[in-house]
């Protein structure tokens, strides 16, 4: 089985190949989504749910820690920055503060019950706390809208100084998503390939070596989970503004679950990269085969089986197969 | 304090039904060291084929329709206790064959694979039986209510506890005073020795495999006139599944047995003072009792740690 570890480390600046590809279609989307047959808002979807899938990565792929609860750090991200424009005031920045802010506090709180947990504890763990959050988002009436959740989040103007920009046109919105993504990517990208990330991948392969050698295993395990939670606010928040509402339904079990999948089968557990195909692969799927069959998440569901079967590395696996003696240790 | 003993009744019924569903889930747990997802899908799909085993709308076209559904119902309700669950354990033993290549890997495969699977069965159940609630007819005899204690009981949900005591019982008894039982334990304990001593291992994980899978689907059976049938339930039931054998520890009878009359009680003693927050007290639960001991109640280490 092929693991991340299994890549040379890269250090030093983030602009490689991959990187350059990966900016170049985020910034020209816009161009070719609509000649492909496909439409703006799909653009928008597909950056926020990169940034989310990335950030996850962190947590499910780098260190090994399987969260099936993330969903509900996304939710409360999405909660916050409606409750923000819809009680404090309507600001941008304001808004994706208190939802990258609410994320974190989240994360941060649950990941001190977590820090301490391996293996399938930690997952029945984050299912239970996920399911928690989930639970309350649907209970608490008063707060989030029940069920229905909350509805008519405006998307304030970008404020830059200078210049206003409306963001309630899906285009100038796909601009300001993008520009997030690539400028978090890269950060995650030096965060991972930094010391920092290489004893995240030592704590995956033997968290025992590791406490040894002298790492404080648990802040870690910390440390990554809050920063995670903290991603998927922050891509919570932008989805408030694309949904202009908020909901229960993106912290059920079974989204959460859905990001687990997206992740593996793009080859999160092999690559950087590997969240972004799966989240495109996904969303693509949900369009084309949507398209075509109303069954299409049987057919997904089934690609996913037999990829767990025979290729658990997923799509970024395929290219490490393809170049035999490239980045395979053995 | 009277008012508090029908959901203190009401909590050690549900109890009793959580266990039923959390035995085959921890019996697969204990000899696979999978945690099978997909449990709720089959349990389900068990319901599903009692479903149609009673209705039994697909016998229409051949003219036995109308003679099959003039039988009456307590015979075609027996026998559809009996199909719904041999059909789901069917099921999961192609499960099983397909979940091979996850064995001797991190868990994180197995939980993967029938997440997958679960995902497929709840599909397949949307293609053949529609998304629509639906409900499974139970017989005039144990249907309705009674008094006591001037009291309204549902002499349904008494009929699906003791037929959950029978179960529980039927399974300690093969799995502590049977030979099957005995190789089943061992293959939980250690499985290279189990081969090593003659038996096949890879039949002896089929046979359990579709066993728990049939148990999921005699739970579906029992269950789904008290809960309501729709396509999803299987995640409304995985889930308590999957607590109880967390709260009462991996790959322990009697601590999934201890873990569900706790999670019963929680639900029942929560919904008398606050209904909604009923179902969060099995989470809170959880929470506090892996708090303070990470390997549930009554749990051993185990493989699904690393």
């Amino acid at each position: 089985m092929i693991t991340l570890s299994d890549l040379p480390a890269k250090g030093g600046s983030p602009l490689t190949w991959p990187m350059g590809i990966f900016l170049l279609g985020l910034a020209t989307a816009p161009f070719w989504l609509g000649p492909i047959g496909l439409y703006q808002y799909l653009g928008i979807e597909i950056a926020i749910w990169i940034l989310y899938a990335m950030g996850f990565n962190l947590l499910f792929g780098y260190m090994g820690l399987h969260s099936f609860g993330h969903g509900a750090y996304l939710g409360v991200g999405a909660y916050a920055f409606g409750l923000f424009q819809l009680h404090v005031a309507t600001s941008l920045w304001g808004g994706l503060l208190a939802a990258v802010l609410a994320a974190t506090l989240a994360g941060a709180l649950v990941g001190l019950f977590l820090a301490h947990r391996r293996g399938i504890y930690f997952a029945l763990l984050t299912i239970a706390f996920g399911q928690v959050f989930w639970f309350s988002a649907i209970k608490l009436h008063a707060v989030t809208g029940g069920e229905d959740g909350l509805l008519g989040i405006p998307r304030p103007p970008l404020e830059l100084g200078f210049a206003r920009i409306d963001l309630n046109d899906n285009a100038a919105f796909y601009w300001f998503v993008a520009a997030l993504v690539a400028l978090v990517v890269p950060l995650l990208w030096r965060l991972v390939n930094a010391p920092f990330g290489r004893v995240l991948q030592a704590i995956r392969q033997n968290e025992l070596r590791a406490r040894f050698v002298g790492y404080e295993v648990w802040r870690f395990k910390w440390a990554t989970f809050t920063l995670s939670a903290a991603t998927a606010g922050l891509a919570g928040g932008l989805f408030a503004m694309a949904q202009e509402s908020a909901y229960p339904d993106v912290m059920s079990l079974h989204q959460s679950g859905l990001i687990v999948m997206m992740v593996l089968v793009g080859g999160g557990l092999v690559s950087f990269w590997g969240p972004v195909l799966g989240v495109i692969l996904y969303f693509i799927a949900r369009d084309v085969l949507g398209g075509l069959t109303e069954t299409w998440l049987l057919w997904y569901g089934l690609m996913f089986v037999v990829m767990v079967m025979v290729r658990p590395e997923g799509l970024a696996g395929l290219v490490h197969v393809l170049r035999p003696g490239k980045g395979r240790a053995r | 304090m009277l008012n508090l003993v029908p959901h203190l009744v009401n909590g050690l019924t549900l109890g009793l039904l959580f266990a039923l569903i959390a035995l085959g889930f921890t019996l697969i747990v204990g000899v696979m060291e999978v945690i099978n997802l997909a449990h709720g899908s089959l349990f389900a799909l068990g319901a599903y084929f009692a479903l149609s085993t009673i209705g039994g709308d697909w016998l229409a076209g051949t003219g036995l329709g109308a003679w099959w559904q003039g039988l009456p119902l307590w015979s075609r309700y027996v026998l559809a206790l009996a199909i719904g669950p041999v059909l789901a354990g069917a099921a999961g033993m192609v499960l099983e064959l397909c979940l091979r290549p996850a064995y001797g890997k991190a868990p994180l495969y197995g939980l993967l694979l029938t997440f997958g699977a679960a995902l497929v069965i709840e599909e397949l159940i949307h293609l053949g039986w529609g998304t629509g609630e639906q409900h499974l007819e139970v017989p005039q005899a144990i249907n309705g209510a009674f008094l006591m204690g001037g009291l309204i009981f549902s002499k349904y949900k008494f009929f699906a506890a003791g037929f959950a005591i029978l179960a529980i019982l039927a399974v300690w008894l093969l799995l502590e005073r049977t030979p099957y039982g005995a190789v089943i334990k061992a293959g939980a304990h250690d499985s290279e020795m189990v081969r090593a001593l003659g038996y096949d291992l890879a039949t002896l994980r089929l046979l359990v495999f579709g066993f728990g899978a049939a148990l999921a689907g005699l739970a579906g059976v029992i269950m789904v006139p008290i809960w309501g049938l729709r396509p999803h339930v299987g995640i409304d039931v995985v889930i308590p599944a999957f607590l109880i054998i967390a709260i009462g520890g991996v790959g322990s009878f009697w601590g999934a047995v201890l873990a569900a009359l706790l999670v019963g009680l929680a639900v029942g003693i929560t919904g008398a003072y606050a209904p909604a927050w009923a179902t969060m007290s099995m989470y809170i639960l959880l929470i506090l009792i892996l708090g303070f001991r990470a390997r549930g109640l009554l749990g051993r280490k185990s493989a699904l740690e690393s």
